[in-house]
């Protein structure tokens, strides 16, 4: 009894742990298409209201969008060598709804989880490396009214071809919801049709 | 800055959702993302909706060069409607949304109305080579925010972004991503907001940007 009285404090946290559950899967549709003239895969998907896809990018691509911007090869470099998806997300809810990439993990092989790096990371890295583009990649969070939706870069430290689950949060009418892509895969150093 | 994430952050006033739209956003995934698919896919429609501000905010005050090197600031346009986008080359729906902010520039710039549009990060010389390529040359005045001063200024997160500001010079819409500008929802809240100016004697304001010039 003494040891419940000077424990009470540690048993209701893990009481409460234990009965908060965890976040509420939402279940998706998701849909993956190849590109017929590439050869590319994505991914989308589609939950009620909300919508979510990445789409393989080439590192040739990667290497054209950032030089094509006059950034230094260091940086053209340094991007390429990342797993980089086009992402877009859409508000298709007639509420507002948002989502903060710091909630999501990227899932390896090996089961371990981790974050993902976020634009201001990107930012404070380019910054450091002299250069004050600030587009492309997906913004950190936002809120989107109905109609919103946005576009960027997601960068993973992965090498071509590799294979791993990608968990995402997003919060539509103040409820955060969880959903989960089991087999996404980065884009292969060059097109398959090669 | 802090003053103008409002702008972004504000709290918004729903327009009703459609079927049509729906649509034209799961056609506009599947078929636009990046440029990847454009060339090989007819172009889908885009959505129209623009979001109310329920509290308006002042638009803060700028200066930029235009594609002719001639120096343009939002005080040159006190006392009109001004669409405000913010946009770049290498951007997909940015592209697609030109066409129908030049048709509503045409048909209403006549009348108080205006659109600006802000390039991000890129050159005059960029920019007027990819103007050539479009279907629809933009006649409306290209603002180059080479440092990305004024999006940040306005709180803008990704491209592209809209704002509707009245006539006395507040931030009363806002759109993140493409939309058809020339849609007759779109029409009717820049004819709303052109009669909304006539009805007093409003005087038009603009925030001053100075912190942002030190």
């Amino acid at each position: 009894m003494k040891y419940l009285t000077r424990h009470a404090g540690t048993t209701l946290f893990i009481l409460l742990l234990a009965t908060a559950g965890p976040l509420p899967q939402s279940h998706a549709a998701v849909e993956t298409v190849t590109d017929e003239s590439s050869g590319l895969l994505s991914w989308k998907a589609q939950h009620p209201g909300f919508s979510l896809q990445f789409i393989q990018l080439l590192p040739d691509y990667v290497r054209a969008v950032y030089g094509a911007r006059g950034l230094p090869k260091e940086v053209v470099d340094l991007m390429a060598s990342y797993c980089i998806f086009g992402t877009i997300i859409k508000n298709e809810s007639g509420e507002s709804l948002g989502y903060r990439v710091a909630d999501w993990r990227y899932i390896t092989a090996d089961g371990q989880s981790h974050p993902i790096k976020t634009k201001t990371q990107w930012l404070q890295e380019w910054q450091d490396m002299g250069v004050a583009f600030r587009w492309s990649l997906l913004p950190d969070d936002q809120q989107f009214a109905p109609g919103d939706w946005s576009q960027g870069f997601t960068t993973l430290p992965l090498s071509p071809g590799t294979t791993f689950k990608l968990s995402y949060q997003w919060t539509q009418q103040d409820k955060t919801h969880e959903g989960i892509f089991e087999d996404l895969q980065c884009a292969p150093d060059t097109p398959p049709d090669d | 800055m802090k003053a103008y994430s409002k702008i972004c952050n504000a709290r918004l006033t729903p327009r009703p959702m459609t079927d049509l739209r729906l649509t034209a956003t799961l056609l506009l995934l599947l078929c636009a993302p990046f440029g990847l698919l454009q060339a090989e896919l007819p172009s889908p429609e885009l959505s129209y909706l623009l979001n109310r501000l329920e509290t308006p905010v002042t638009a803060p005050d700028f200066s930029l060069d235009d594609i002719d090197g001639e120096q343009r600031s939002l005080r040159d346009y006190r006392g009109k409607v001004i669409m405000l986008n913010f946009w770049a080359t290498w951007c997909p729906p940015c592209r697609r949304e030109i066409p129908s902010m030049e048709s509503i520039y045409q048909d209403m710039g006549d009348k108080g109305f205006v659109v600006l549009g802000v390039n991000e990060f890129e050159t005059p010389d960029h920019v007027f080579a990819y103007m050539g390529q479009l279907s629809v040359f933009p006649t409306f005045p290209i603002l180059f925010d080479l440092d990305s001063k004024v999006s940040e200024l306005y709180g803008v997160k990704g491209l592209p972004t809209t704002l509707l500001i009245n006539k006395q010079g507040q931030v009363v819409y806002r759109a993140a991503g493409g939309r058809d500008f020339d849609h007759p929802e779109v029409r009717a809240i820049v004819e709303q907001l052109l009669t909304e100016g006539n009805k007093g004697n409003e005087r038009t304001s603009f925030q001053d940007s100075a912190p942002f010039e030190k």
